[in-house]
């Protein structure tokens, strides 16, 4: 599957416009001699053969040899270590999030819909699910750096160098990515547990007089969370490539902002190497929601 | 089962988060106090390279200037003066004698000897360099170190700009014992560390050679790429500086007590024609009808919120050094001179046509909607094709446009700035495509080559009716280009015109609080 994927990629760049020494010399609108630029394709090693460059490719590729940016020469396997654990981190955070809030706002909103609780929580899941995350992003900005002055407007700060500081710039992406998730994780259980509240076994569990709580948390929830977790999953796997908007907001330097530098400056090494590593983490993520949807329900395991 | 249920009261998350988010805010004041000699300078793009010969944006410019210096330079208000150099002299016509500081070392200790600029100098001319001042130093005949100190550099001919040349962005002197990996400069601040795509880091340097300079301790430089991004970080306090200001976010800064801003009018907007195709615009009085027919005060408006200038001839910077104007070589906004043009030349009903600019840049694109609504009322179809910056300067460099948006600006104060623009020996998306004027080249040739004043401005003058006659291309507006700073910071601003991008020139004089 990766081989289609890189296959596709490689193809794609080829036939993209776009001269990668040409807009490297040509930056901000200056000019370059066709000299200079002919002696910098040579220098990146684009004045080989497509087709001798593509088997470089899958042969790299397959000993996990991502090469270097042709822009700076700097190691792409390096600066993937270095990206794709923020993106993660920011997918991560906004997920427990938005877990944290819609799972239990959703069960109370299902447990009694129609309720004012419901209307209100409906209400206010319609109105963010519309609006979307480079809005939040813009006008959370606005609110807390400009206005308030209670958080950085964005940017970057390792943990290591400074806890605080690194938590105060998570805040605002966290939040906003956790925003867009909440409104579908606040759907699902909703839907779930209202589904789940008319079943007969949870009414002969209230019948046999356990507390509404337990019967909620056992009968109801448990079971409700299945299609939760499918959904979750499957946008996780979106979310890795979709963060774009959000890092870009924030100017968080995830996996995404580098992508869409790399594609900018037609870096094509960075580019698929990128590609190939997304591709490999959707996959591997597909599989393990899978597995842990087996584990929760016996009657999709293999017989 | 457990009996223990800690169940929180409302009021106890309440408090809980308050808590939380005081504790988060807290920091902002110790850290202000703790970075008081770092410059925070939000960048508009990372740099993409910092070669440090070749052109690779205004960004890795800036943040050259900061490592590296050359021979030459400038002050806060566009002088050119000896930099690296202590005094300059011309020996003959063609022979400069350069005599270096004695001050002058590298950030790994060694002096800055004469041996380093022969060095730097072979370094872009020599064979497979990708520099960007390769083409302009073929006129080098040889460069040799007299002594330590003392360069001597010939020319093949005489040249009224080598000097402002020497003293780009891209021709720094580096030590002779760099390597690909480490190139060691001699500027104000040496590098101490970076992270692709997010954030450079200089320290001073100790042993620069202007006594008392630099100003601050240090500079981050943090890209933002989102320019509304790099203005809030800005007004939040992020940062302490930024390039290229919106221009939407001129008046803010403006009314701001917190904020100043340092202004200059720099780069311009243009348009460009593919001639190299058969059809109507091969025929300058076609492209003249265009020229007359745009309000472009309409374009500054629209496509920078008034913060610009209406631009009538050849775009000779502000602050040049030598001044032109011909009223009778200018275009206006005559709509019947437009149309009388287009009938003489056979279009009396106009035509079809692709009009080429980049939804990268919102500026580019603002710029064609402006443009395509008064070629329209010409009647000439002009339709929008947006690619992205990439493919943009491909399609240029290709000629796959009939009429072309594009902006830029020249790189010192004087009319010689305008030449890779129009001198057809180089072509480059820059030019309009397959444009070949042997009076343009000639005058171009003739202006850089002559070192008297008066002998220059006739020559200019001559280009300036050239530029208007045969319409390489249709000159727009002026665009302002700002800073935008926090009001503890003093002593850095833009250099006038042309330099706006060497404004890297004065960081050494910046200070905070």
């Amino acid at each position: 599957m990766l081989f289609v994927v890189g296959t596709i990629i490689f193809s794609l760049l080829a036939i993209v416009p776009g001269d990668p020494a040409e807009l490297l010399l040509s930056t901000g609108g200056g000019s370059a001699t066709a000299e200079a630029i002919a002696n910098l394709r040579a220098t990146m090693g684009l004045d080989q053969p497509v087709g001798v460059q593509y088997v470089s490719f899958l042969w790299n590729s397959l000993r996990f040899d991502f090469g270097t940016s042709i822009i700076d020469g700097s190691s792409i396997a390096q600066n993937i270590a270095l990206r794709l654990p923020r993106t993660l981190e920011i997918i991560a955070a906004g997920t427990v999030l938005s877990l944290l809030t819609a799972i239990p706002a959703g069960t109370a909103a299902g447990l009694r819909a129609g309720g004012r609780f419901d209307i209100a929580a409906s209400a206010v899941n319609a109105l963010l699910t519309s609006v979307p995350g480079f809005v939040v992003g813009t006008l959370f900005i606005y609110l807390f750096a400009q206005v308030l002055g209670w958080l950085p407007a964005g940017g970057y700060v390792a943990f290591a160098q400074d806890p605080v500081q690194h938590l105060r710039v998570l805040v605002l992406p966290a939040v906003t990515v956790g925003l867009h998730l909440a409104t579908i994780v606040f759907r699902m259980t909703r839907a779930s547990v209202l589904e789940m509240r008319g079943h007969d076994w949870v009414r002969t569990a209230t019948a046999k007089g356990l507390p509404r709580r337990l019967v909620v948390r056992r009968h109801v929830l448990k079971n409700a969370l299945g299609p939760v977790i499918t959904v979750v999953g499957m946008q996780l796997g979106i979310l890795l490539g979709s963060t774009v908007l959000v890092e870009f907001v924030y100017n968080w330097p995830g996996l995404s902002g580098m992508l869409v530098t790399a594609v900018e400056q037609r870096d094509y090494p960075t580019v698929r190497s990128i590609i190939l590593i997304v591709a490999a983490i959707f996959i591997t993520i597909n599989l393990v929601i899978d597995v842990l949807y087996s584990v929760l329900d016996p009657r999709i395991r293999l017989q | 089962m457990n009996d223990f249920h800690a169940t929180p009261s409302r009021r106890a998350v309440l408090l809980g988060l308050g808590a939380g988010l005081g504790a988060l805010a807290l920091p902002r004041w110790t850290m202000a106090q703790a970075t008081g000699g770092t410059l925070r300078f939000g960048l508009s793009t990372f740099p993409p390279s910092l070669n440090p010969f070749d052109n690779t944006g205004g960004a890795a410019n800036t943040v050259k200037l900061a490592i590296f210096r050359g021979l030459m330079g400038y002050d806060g208000e566009g002088n050119l003066l000896p930099e690296v150099a202590q005094s300059v002299e011309w020996e003959s016509d063609t022979v400069l004698v350069f005599v270096l500081r004695d001050n002058a070392v590298f950030h790994n200790g060694d002096p800055v000897t004469a041996q380093d600029v022969v060095f730097s100098l072979g370094e872009i001319t020599k064979e497979g360099s990708s520099a960007y001042l390769k083409a302009d130093f073929a006129i080098i005949d040889g460069a040799e170190a007299v002594d330590d100190k003392t360069v001597r550099i010939t020319l093949t001919t005489p040249s009224a700009v080598f000097l402002n040349l020497l003293a780009n962005y891209c021709s720094p002197v580096i030590s002779a014992k760099s390597t690909a990996q480490e190139v060691i400069g001699c500027g104000p601040f040496r590098l101490t560390g970076q992270e692709k795509g997010v954030y450079i880091e200089v320290a001073k340097f100790d042993d620069f050679y202007v006594e008392g300079e630099p100003g601050v301790d240090a500079i981050r430089f943090v890209a933002y790429a989102d320019e509304n991004l790099r203005y809030s970080a800005l007004e939040a306090g992020d940062v302490d500086l930024i390039e290229y200001l919106p221009w939407t976010q001129f008046e803010a800064v403006e009314a701001s007590d917190g904020l100043n801003i340092s202004t200059t009018s720099g780069p311009f907007m243009f348009l460009l024609f593919n001639v190299a195709k058969e059809g109507p615009l091969q025929d300058p009085r076609v492209r003249q009808a265009i020229g007359y027919a745009i309000e472009r005060q309409d374009v500054v408006d629209a496509a920078f919120a008034g913060r610009g200038a209406p631009l009538f001839g050849l775009p000779n910077p502000q602050g040049s050094t030598i001044p032109l104007s011909d009223p009778a070589a200018e275009y206006s906004y005559d709509m019947e001179k437009a149309q009388a043009l287009l009938a003489d030349a056979g279009y009396p009903n106009g035509f079809d046509c692709r009009l080429l600019a980049t939804a990268t840049y919102g500026m580019h694109q603002d710029t064609a909607s402006v443009v395509q609504a008064y070629l329209a009322m010409i009647g000439i179809n002009a339709t929008l094709d947006l690619p992205d910056w990439g493919a943009r300067v491909t399609q240029g460099t290709e000629g796959r446009y009939d009429i072309a948006v594009h902006g830029t600006s020249g790189t010192f104060n004087d009319p010689d700035a305008l030449f890779s623009l129009l001198y057809s020996g180089n072509p480059s998306y820059l030019q309009s495509f397959g444009f070949k004027s042997e009076r343009i080249d000639g005058l171009l040739m003739q202006g850089r080559a002559e070192t008297d004043p008066e002998k220059r401005r006739a020559i200019y003058q001559e280009l300036y009716t050239a530029y208007y006659e045969e319409a390489p291309q249709i000159p727009l507006n002026w665009r302002t280009q700002a800073f935008g700073m926090s009001a503890g910071l003093s002593g850095f601003r833009t250099l006038p015109g042309f330099l706006n991008g060497s404004s890297g020139f004065v960081l050494d004089e910046a200070k905070l609080g």
